[in-house]
This record gives structure tokens, sequence and C-alpha cells, in this order.
């Protein structure tokens, strides 16, 4: 099933998709990219941001960011 | 010979300034303690070598102020030499800016900070093959107790730049030898 970023679980994983170009450089250095294993681990609250873990490394996203980025995920 | 200390925000560039130095130039735990830079120099083998220690920046494309200063700084000095700092229990998303100073040119050398960290994370990286297919030296360095840093002068004395493509290609070749059956990276177009 594919999602949005921004509205994974809490623990859920899933397989980041394409991203568009110009947010992919904002990304790509942080080790976010397309085919990447990721794993949400922490969403705050008030539309704050969300914390991925990738490669071991927690990145945190902003709101704007994340819900552009598309995730597959299981169930 | 100049030399510039890049890398992610918080990996250790400044210490490893402070250890080649002798300077004392703040160090933190937290990333971007570093937003403008610091020079320094120190003499190897009777050469007097410059040492910049830039602010930490996640790739060329500069996103704030201290990343601008970075990319500017890199590009104020084509003739510079680089270390290129890196967490060695983040190894993979290091190499994304170190291929990006490499591709434009510059000659460089990796650290891979940190290394105690990554092993007690038991992450493992064989030296060996990184060395074989970036064609530069990588040196293992633990810059608050000082292991690793006179490898890292030495190998920095004689580095010169490599090309993108052989890299590319040695990944390619790497692949093949690791993967049973075709693995779908193109590489028996190779010549």
């Amino acid at each position: 099933m594919r999602i949005s970023l921004d509205r994974m679980k809490y623990n859920q994983e899933g397989i980041l998709l394409g991203i568009n170009n110009e947010i992919s450089q904002h990304l790509a250095g942080m080790g976010v990219r397309a085919g990447k294993k990721i794993k949400m681990i922490t969403r705050e609250p008030l539309k704050g941001p969300v914390v991925i873990l990738v490669d071991h490394a927690s990145i945190s996203l902003g709101m704007g960011i994340a819900d552009k980025l598309t995730v597959e995920v299981d169930e | 010979m100049k030399v510039l200390l890049m890398g992610h925000p918080n990996v250790g560039k400044s210490v490893i300034f402070n250890r080649l130095t002798g300077a004392n130039v703040v160090s933190s735990n937290y990333p971007g303690t570093t937003v403008d830079y610091t020079q320094g120099c120190m003499r190897v083998f009777d050469r007097d070598i410059e040492i910049r220690d830039v602010p930490g920046t996640f790739s060329l494309e500069a996103k704030d102020k201290a990343e601008e200063v970075a990319v500017k700084m890199l590009m104020e000095n084509p003739d510079a030499k680089i270390i290129c700092v890196i967490d060695a229990s983040k190894l993979e998303r290091g190499l994304y800016l170190a291929l990006e100073i490499i591709e434009r040119g510059f000659p460089l050398v990796l650290a891979l900070n940190m290394w105690d960290v990554a092993l007690d994370k038991n992450t493992v990286v064989d030296i060996q093959k990184l060395e074989a297919i970036l064609g530069i030296p990588v040196v293992p360095t633990v810059a608050i107790s000082g292991e690793g840093i006179s490898t890292l002068v030495e190998k920095l004395i004689d580095v010169e730049p490599v090309d993108i493509l052989d890299i590319s290609n040695a990944i390619k070749v790497s692949r093949m030898m690791t993967s049973p059956g075709c693995a779908g990276c193109k590489g028996c177009s190779l010549s």
C-alpha cells in the first residue's frame, strides 16, 4: 500500500518511493533517497516534525516535506 | 599546501582540527557548533600546511548560511586537499558528500571518525575494499583519543584526485564479483 510519509504510524516500516527532484536535492545528503528502508519513530504533535530512522540515523522532517514523500508499506 | 576539513555537522571535524593544530576550537556534542571557519597551521616533514576547519554541510547544494560558507570555501580554494570526515557508524550517508567533492576534482582523504562508536554498534567496515573501490586513502580515526590522526596526515601528503567514472566502474565490478548470476548492474557492457 502506498501512503504519504506523514500518515505512517509509530514504528511502522516502509520503503521510500520516488522523491521529486527539488526535495531530493535537500534530502539526498542526509541519506534519504528512493529505495531506502525507513522506520517512523516519532511524530510531534500540532503538525510538528516527523522523525524517521534511515540506516541507523534518525532524521527529522518537517510536515511540508513529509507529506510530499510517498512510502510503500505492508498491510 | 592548503587543507580543508569537510564533513557532515557533528562528526568531529573541529576535534580533528584541534588534534592537528594544537588549537582549542570550541567543539560540542551537538551539530552546528562551527558556523564560521577557523584557520590553523601545522608542519609536517618540513612542509607548512594550512588547515581550515569548515562548517558542517550535508551536500554541496547549500541550504543555510553555515552550509553556504562551507561550499564557498571549497570553491574559493581549488588547489586545496580535502579531509572528508565521516561518522563511521553512518558511513553511507557521509559518502554522498565525499563523492560530490571527488566529482569536483579535489584530492580527498576519507577519515572514518568515531571508529570506536562504530565498533560498539557492531558496524563492520571493510576499509581495504572501500579504498579499492574509491581509489583514495581511507583512515579509521578516533579524534577524541587521537587514534589514526598521524596516519591521516601521512596519507594526506601524497593524495591525488580520482576520476568519479573510475569509482562508478569499480562499484560495478565489485557488484559483479559479489553477486551470483546477473545483478542487473549492466557491468557486462564495460570493456
